[in-house]
This record gives structure tokens, sequence and C-alpha cells, in this order.
């Protein structure tokens, strides 16, 4: 199974690399260029970074990609990945995916950013995965208009928001599965075990 | 409910553990890579690597050190030491870190904070504070804790927030090294005032000196290290404690 990381900025990505390298028959490979990261069997939107530069960089393949996803290609977006699946982020300027329906806004909360292990509640994103405890680290979140879509949620101080919303082969978690220790490490291998079968 | 954090430091230098007290006396006690992954496996919350090398020929190997350690630790990874400007913080995320703490060249340049936090948000740009108290205040020093500066450590660190840090590592001189226990005047001072998470650092002598940080100190997160290395407590112990004591703590799987 090839599975594609879309390389759209900085960002330590070998640990996500290497966490979905070690599943068993799969080959990573990393790409900077949005539209041949399409042709892959599982598309990868890596989470660090901020939304403008981000959206930059997605728009010349923002409609290929957006196609692609509709078309059922299976995709992961993990933080500002997950952000970039929604259709715009008052963090920057660009357009996201649209994906989901819904705008990124800034945390409603005293502490920002949300940094630590916080829990993922109702977690329905996968059948074989369950985390439990993950770890965060975020400024916005994201705001889905459709309710079925969240699969999962956290809470910080008084904001409870999405901690992963999918549409059938497409999900967007808001915590890192890769920093998540063998807990993430094992959501990773459900997931491409899930949308691969 | 975000969880406190355990953080375990690692003194790197020329690619090796080492943990000084009161920043000198160094002990060489291992592999950055092997440990890291050790703690993982105990239960360790997060590693830092602080590299204290004193020369480019030994800080070279840091970078090395990093992309080793992100192929294998699957919990978040710190790197400071030596990070000077917006384009060291970038080849350190690219070497693998996914946080990175600037202390010296925030202090001598403010702006480097901001640059850093829009370039690569701010949740991965760590303002490290060392202060030593003097009289009724805390004054900041820089250099390893060596050269002093006119900051006043509670000012510094809500300029630091202002200008786009996302956590805050402080670290008592006083204490560091010397197992009597965080600063926790220093600590609450700062975790009440700033917004944004607060590391505790130096002085951690037992599990009972890091509950006190988090509970007393009103710290986010408690950085341990010597006691670890050499056996005193362990990753389990202090996490039990804390637990018992009321604390929300990431469980062990």
């Amino acid at each position: 199974m090839r599975v594609t990381l879309f390389d759209y900025g900085a960002g330590n990505l070998h640990s996500l690399e290497k966490a979905l390298a070690s599943a068993p028959g799969v080959e990573v490979r990393v790409m900077e260029d949005p539209v041949k990261a399409l042709e892959t069997d599982v598309l990868v939107l890596p989470g660090v970074g901020a939304f403008g530069a981000a959206a930059a960089r997605l728009e010349p393949g923002r409609e290929q990609m957006r196609r692609a996803l509709l078309d059922g290609l299976p995709c992961l977006g993990i933080c500002l990945g997950m952000q970039l699946l929604f259709d715009g982020s008052d963090e920057g300027e660009g357009l996201g995916l649209g994906l989901f329906r819904g705008r990124v806004t800034k945390l409603r909360t005293r502490r920002v950013p949300h940094i630590g292990w916080n829990e993922v509640e109702e977690d329905t994103a996968l059948r074989e995965a369950k985390l439990g405890m993950a770890y965060y680290a975020h400024s916005f979140a994201c705001r889905a208009e459709e309710p079925e879509v969240v699969v999962g949620w956290t809470t910080h101080e008084e904001d409870r928001f999405p901690a992963v919303v999918r549409k059938g082969r497409v999900l967007g978690v808001q915590y890192h599965p890769e920093k998540s220790s063998a807990v993430g490490v094992r959501f990773l291998h459900a997931f491409l075990e899930e949308v691969s079968s | 409910m975000l969880t406190r954090r355990l953080i375990v430091c690692l003194d790197v230098k020329g690619g090796r553990v080492v943990k000084g007290v009161q920043f000198e006396g160094l002990r060489d006690v291992g592999d950055p890579v092997e440990l890291a992954m050790r703690y993982e496996e105990a239960g360790a919350d997060e590693v830092t690597f602080l590299d204290i090398s004193a020369s480019s020929e030994e800080r070279s190997t840091l970078w090395e050190v990093v992309h080793r350690t992100s192929e294998r630790l699957f919990i978040p990874l710190t790197v400071g030491g030596g990070v000077r400007t917006a384009d060291d913080v970038g080849r350190a995320l690219r070497a693998g870190a996914d946080k990175v703490s600037i202390n010296s060249a925030a202090v001598a340049r403010p702006a480097v904070l901001t640059e850093c936090a829009e370039r690569f948000g701010a949740q991965c740009v760590v303002a490290s504070i060392d202060a030593k108290k003097d009289g009724d205040r805390y004054r900041v020093y820089t250099h390893g804790g060596k050269r002093p500066t006119e900051l006043d450590a509670v000012a510094w660190a809500r300029e630091c927030v202002e200008r786009g840090a996302g956590e805050i590592l402080l670290t008592s001189i006083d204490r560091d090294g010397a197992r009597s226990g965080y600063d926790l005047e220093l600590t609450r001072e700062i975790a009440e005032m700033v917004d944004v998470p607060v590391i505790a650092s130096g002085g951690a002598g037992n599990a009972e000196h890091v509950r006190a940080a988090l509970r007393e100190g009103k710290a986010d997160a408690a950085l341990v290290a010597g006691i670890l290395h050499d056996g005193v407590t362990t990753v389990g112990a202090i996490k039990e404690l804390l637990r018992e004591s009321g604390l929300k703590i990431r469980g062990s799987e």
C-alpha cells in the first residue's frame, strides 16, 4: 500500500513517516506537489504550521485533491491537516478543501494554545482503535456544521470541539496520533487497515 | 480536561546524555535515543533534549541525534540550546523536533519569538527562562545561567507570551541540581500570570517535589532529569503519587 504525506511546509514528518511505515506492507512517500501527492492509495495531510501558508501551498492542487477525496481516495488529516479539510480558517487567508462544512476558529479558552494530553470523548472514529488519551498542540479548532461527521470530541476548559471528524474514508484528527505513544501508532495502523479493506 | 505532564530532560553534549549539577560538573549517563525511548515506555509525557555543547563541532551531532530519535520516539520531543534564529528553529523541526526552546537568543532579540510563532505556530515555540532570586525579585540569566541580565523574570515571562511563545520553560538556577524542591514561589507567580502552559524546572529531589510544583506551584508540567537518570525514583512512581493525590495524569498503557 502506497501512503503519501503531502509536505506543505516546516515540521517534523519523521515520526509520522516511521509510525505509518511500521504497518505491514506500507510504503511511505513524501511529496511537496499537491497533484503528484494524489498518485497514491492513501493520502496523509500532516499537521505542523500555519493555515495561510499551508493553504497557499495547497492552492494549485486544491480542486484536484478535493475531487480525489470525494471520489473515495482515503485520507487522514492531522491537526492543521484536519483544519485544511474544512472551508477556511480565521488563522489565515486561503481556502481549505471544503470536504467538511464549517470554519476553523480560535479556541474560546483562557489558556491558548491547548498543549498536552487530553481525552478523546465518545470516540467512534475507528472500529479497532480507541486512544483514550491523545496529545494535542493547537490554538484553533474546527467548528463542524454537520453534527453527524463528528466521531470524537474533546474539551479544553469550557470549549468542546471535534477531536475526530469522518466522512467515509476521509478522517481528520485534531490530536497528533504520531505523538500519542503506542495507542497513537495503533490508531494509525488501524486507520490504514480499515480504509484499505 | 488536560492532564498535567511529566517531562524528562536529557542534557546532551556531543551527542551523549549528561546531567549537570548547578550547570557544572557533568557526568555521562548514556545514549539519547535509547534513553528517550526508555522514558516513553516508562510513561513520560514528553522528552526534552537540552544541548549544552560548547563548540559547533559538538553541536553538529545534535541534528543527527534528533533525527534518529524522532524516528523511534512517539511522544513530543523538544529541543533547546544554541537556537538563535527562525532558520535554526526550522532546521530543528525538520530534523525531527516537535518544539524548540529559545533562551539567550530571545533575550538578545525578543522579536525572534514572534518570527518563529508566525512561521511555525506558537505551539512549537517554547520560551526558556533561567531565573535566580535576587532580593525580593527574580533576575533572568542567560548563557546557561552564567550571565545576569537586567530583566525581571515575571515581566520577561509576560513579554515572551505577548511576543508569541506557546509555552514557558521556567528554570530556577538556585535549585537546579540541588534536589531541594522546585522554586514554588517563582513557579506560581508566573503560572498564575500567563495564559500558556508553564513547565517548572530545577530542583526535583523526589516525587513529592514534583507534586508540589504542580499543586502549590500551579505548573502545567514538571521537568525532571537527574533523579530519574540516577535511579532515585521512576516515572511510574512519580505518576502514581500524582494520581493518588488527585491530579489528572495520563495513565500507563
